[in-house]
């Protein structure tokens, strides 16, 4: 089967090295493996200087007055994300973040966001005759999407990475962003769920047509070179389960410290380390203290780079007890570093990693029984270690961009 | 005269990593700087104003009660300190007083730790300056009946501590007090209000005596009769590092000494004077003379609790956690892993991790090393970690 060449302009948000969540890793990931099957990118971003990007064309569409000295023009004007990837503890550089999204006047948000709509509206005429379709990545390029596809009548594709609903539990997130996220979908011509996950939550919670929606996985770069695993990186004699991610409700690390007490009535030396940084920090040492767990649960803070790779090399499990995860490539990353992964029932990539345990957030005793079962059996581990790995094998980039190409003929052809 | 050993800057990959301080990286030794910053600006000036005094006014005397980790850190980072320390003693003039070594809160947790902790000090104090101590006062003036028992075991003539009007009953606290014990140990209380018009309000332009002078100070003591005793007990570093040079602090010490000395019925006298002159011989005065305290007070903060070392679960729990390695540590056979668990006990560390706020709020963050309660709190979890993995 082949496929004819495309040509999309793609309404981003933000983007490596200037990001701050998962958005601007997956799509580095989706626009290098679409460049590598011969599509031409158009990229917009809210903000200036990305770095050397030689595989699609970035269209500028920041507002020089949303910068000023402590906001520099590199980042977004609010970090819409904050996904996988952790925030850095001291940095202040942006005037939003998608934690602190709620204390801010709502009419300031709608504006920046219908700012960089017509921003982008403005760049996109001048490259009108060269794009086939519109892409957009989460709700705060919707906008954008919906003004350009008017103005053009092309066809266009809302992305969703992550949804209101997964970041406020509950449904008790902001109105605007709900609001904006369902007319996007609706007057989308398909929608992309980055999992049959996100998928059902778009059916059941905002109405969206089911025959609209493809999903399509992320995928995950390799590590290379080959990640240097096992326990001399720190604390040899124990065994080590490890959460990552921000400390907020969506990640559910106050069930992390619930199961680190059931694990420690069964493996006493056992060592839990909290990686990451958010408004339950506190929260969650008083719930360490509380439970008398001081010496034994650790918080490491914001970690980065080679600390982070560092403590997934380390790790003896990996858990991820969120109350909603469209994706969680943080899992995967685990995986690949040869560390036995428990996820959330509520989350994506549980569909890519088959071979991973899956368990309700809050079933401590389930949890419990698998990571002893996983400290103690050494042959039981290993044959997961390498059942992952193979399952990794296929969640690839290139896998992800094929059926993205798929999506846009189908878009380009009005198919529904 | 203390300084903690403070907790250097860690992380959890630190964990598991045998033979590392945990209080000094290579790269940098924060206790050095802190300690030889203090030094110049207070213990070497107020060290040699006090040996000018002692030598010019055969009146002056004065206590010192300097903790094993503040000595320990004299002979690495100053020695200087200590030898004007040694000189001033040599002189007859200076009494030193017993406490913990780590300036802990064993007396709170483990009586027999405690009892140890007091023999280390009182040995160093006989190795450094030939003194053995008489007169006890604990960690941050802490004390309760139950303290009292534990240091009258070990044999002390008398204790200092705080007065508290909630246990005084509005007696005054310029008279010889004695221990709800079977001993009745006698106890020396804190003047609060005179001690802290020195260490705290001194500098400050809001208070209605500011600038105070020797005069008005003198006059403040001499409102007590001449058989009556005014406790004036005080951080060192309040010359000097609370109170800079430049708000006269050290002139205005001098004059009160000359001032106060003018009068022949003002005396300074040591702890064990002030005892051995108005212990009373007479049995049936002790009960009105009992200071009866059931539960812990200190020094510290408005209500002379506890509090600021253990109140909220972050200070219970770390303590729990440290004062339940207890038997692991004393069977182990790695002296070093003693060691760490020891100075891991100055109450500092838990001092730290206080979060109450309002005015003591700023104290404690002024005395504090780190950013706030729960980076102390972290670090000092990460280092707990490391000193279990040690034990298995």
């Amino acid at each position: 089967m082949s496929t004819p060449l495309h040509s999309v302009l793609m309404i981003g948000w933000e983007y490596p090295p200037h990001n701050s969540g998962g958005l601007g890793v997956a799509c580095e990931g989706l626009t290098e493996a679409l460049y590598g099957q011969s599509t031409q990118i158009y990229f917009t971003l809210p903000h200036t200087n990305v770095g050397p990007v030689k595989h699609m064309k970035v269209l500028d569409c920041s507002n020089p007055a949303w910068f000023d000295e402590q906001n520099p023009s590199t980042h977004p004007p609010f970090f819409a994300y904050s996904g996988d990837v952790l925030r850095p503890a001291k940095k202040k550089t942006t005037i939003f973040e998608r934690h602190e999204l709620h204390a801010l006047p709502e009419s300031e948000l709608e504006t920046r966001v219908e700012e960089y709509a017509e921003l982008v509206a403005q760049k996109a005429r001048s490259v009108t005759g060269s794009y086939d379709v519109v892409h957009a990545h989460d709700w705060m390029s919707f906008p954008a999407a919906m003004r350009v596809a008017e103005a053009t009548k092309k066809p266009f594709i809302t992305h969703v990475h992550s949804t209101e609903f997964d970041r406020i539990p509950g449904g008790a997130g902001s109105k605007y962003i709900m609001e904006t996220e369902y007319e996007g979908m609706s007057r989308a011509t398909r929608v992309i769920a980055v999992s049959f996950y996100t998928k059902q939550l778009l059916v059941h919670t905002y109405g969206i047509d089911p025959d609209k929606i493809d999903v399509v996985h992320n995928g995950i770069s390799p590590v290379s070179p080959s990640p240097d695993t096992g326990r001399h990186h720190f604390s040899p004699k124990r065994p080590v389960i490890v959460f990552m991610g921000r400390l907020t409700m969506q990640k559910g690390a106050d069930h992390f410290i619930a199961l680190a007490q059931s694990v420690m009535a069964k493996l006493p030396d056992a060592l839990f380390i909290v990686a990451g940084d958010g408004d339950m920090y506190h929260q969650l040492l008083f719930e360490t203290a509380h439970r008398g767990l001081s010496a034994n649960v650790l918080f490491s803070g914001f970690i980065r780079d080679k600390q982070r790779e560092m403590l997934l090399n380390r790790a003896d499990v990996f858990v991820m007890p969120s109350l909603s995860e469209p994706f969680g490539l943080v899992a995967l990353e685990a995986a690949q570093r040869h560390t036995p992964v428990i996820i959330s029932k509520n989350a994506g990539v549980a569909e890519v990693l088959p071979s991973s345990r899956v368990a309700d957030f809050w079933d401590v005793q389930a949890m419990t029984s698998e990571i002893k079962n996983l400290v103690t059996d050494h042959q039981y581990r290993t044959e997961m270690i390498d059942n992952q790995l193979k399952d990794l094998s296929s969640v690839t980039w290139e896998n992800a961009a094929q059926k993205v190409r798929a999506v846009y003929q189908r878009a380009f052809l009005g198919r529904k | 005269m203390h300084q903690p050993h403070r907790l250097r800057e860690v992380n959890v990959f630190d964990v598991g990593h045998a033979d590392q301080s945990y209080f000094s990286s290579e790269k940098r030794d924060e206790n050095a700087e802190i300690f030889r910053k203090v030094s110049q600006k207070s213990y070497k000036p107020m060290l040699n104003l006090l040996l000018e005094l002692v030598q010019n006014h055969r009146g002056f005397q004065c206590a010192f009660s300097i903790s094993g980790v503040f000595l320990e850190q004299a002979e690495h980072y100053d020695p200087a300190v200590l030898e004007l320390i040694q000189k001033l003693v040599k002189t007859g003039k200076v009494e030193l007083i017993a406490e913990t070594y780590y300036h802990s809160l064993a007396a709170l947790h483990s009586p027999a730790e405690f009892r140890v902790q007091v023999q280390k000090h009182r040995h160093m104090l006989q190795d450094l300056f030939d003194v053995t101590p008489r007169v006890f006062r604990n960690t941050e003036l802490i004390y309760s009946n139950d303290i009292a028992a534990q240091i009258e075991e070990l044999g002390y003539d008398a204790i200092l501590t705080e007065a508290v009007d909630r246990y005084l009953h509005g007696r005054s606290k310029t008279q010889l007090y004695y221990s709800k014990t079977e001993g009745r140990t006698p106890l020396l209380l804190k003047h609060a209000e005179l001690s802290d018009d020195i260490a705290f309000r001194f500098s400050d332009r809001n208070w209605s005596s500011y600038p105070l002078n020797a005069e008005m100070y003198a006059d403040w003591v001499e409102v007590y009769p001449e058989n009556e005793i005014v406790n004036l007990f005080m951080d060192f570093e309040t010359f000097g590092e609370h109170q800079w040079e430049d708000t006269g602090i050290f002139n205005f010490w001098r004059a009160v000494v000359a001032r106060l000395l003018e009068r022949s019925w003002n005396k300074f006298v040591t702890p064990s004077e002030a005892v051995a002159t108005l212990s009373s011989k007479k049995e049936s005065l002790f009960d009105e003379k009992v200071y009866d305290v059931p539960d812990p007070i200190s020094w510290a903060d408005v209500d002379r609790d506890i509090t600021a070392w253990q109140d909220n679960e972050l200070q219970q729990d770390t303590l729990r956690q440290l004062y339940g390695m207890e038997e692991t540590v004393l069977s182990s056979t790695d002296r070093s892993v003693l060691d760490k668990w020891r100075n891991l006990q100055t109450s500092d560390h838990f001092y730290y991790m206080c979060t109450k706020w309002s005015a003591d709020g700023d104290v404690h963050s002024y005395f504090s090393p780190y950013t706030s309660p729960y980076e102390a709190y972290r670090r000092y979890c990460i280092i707990l970690a490391d000193l279990q993995e040690q034990l298995l």
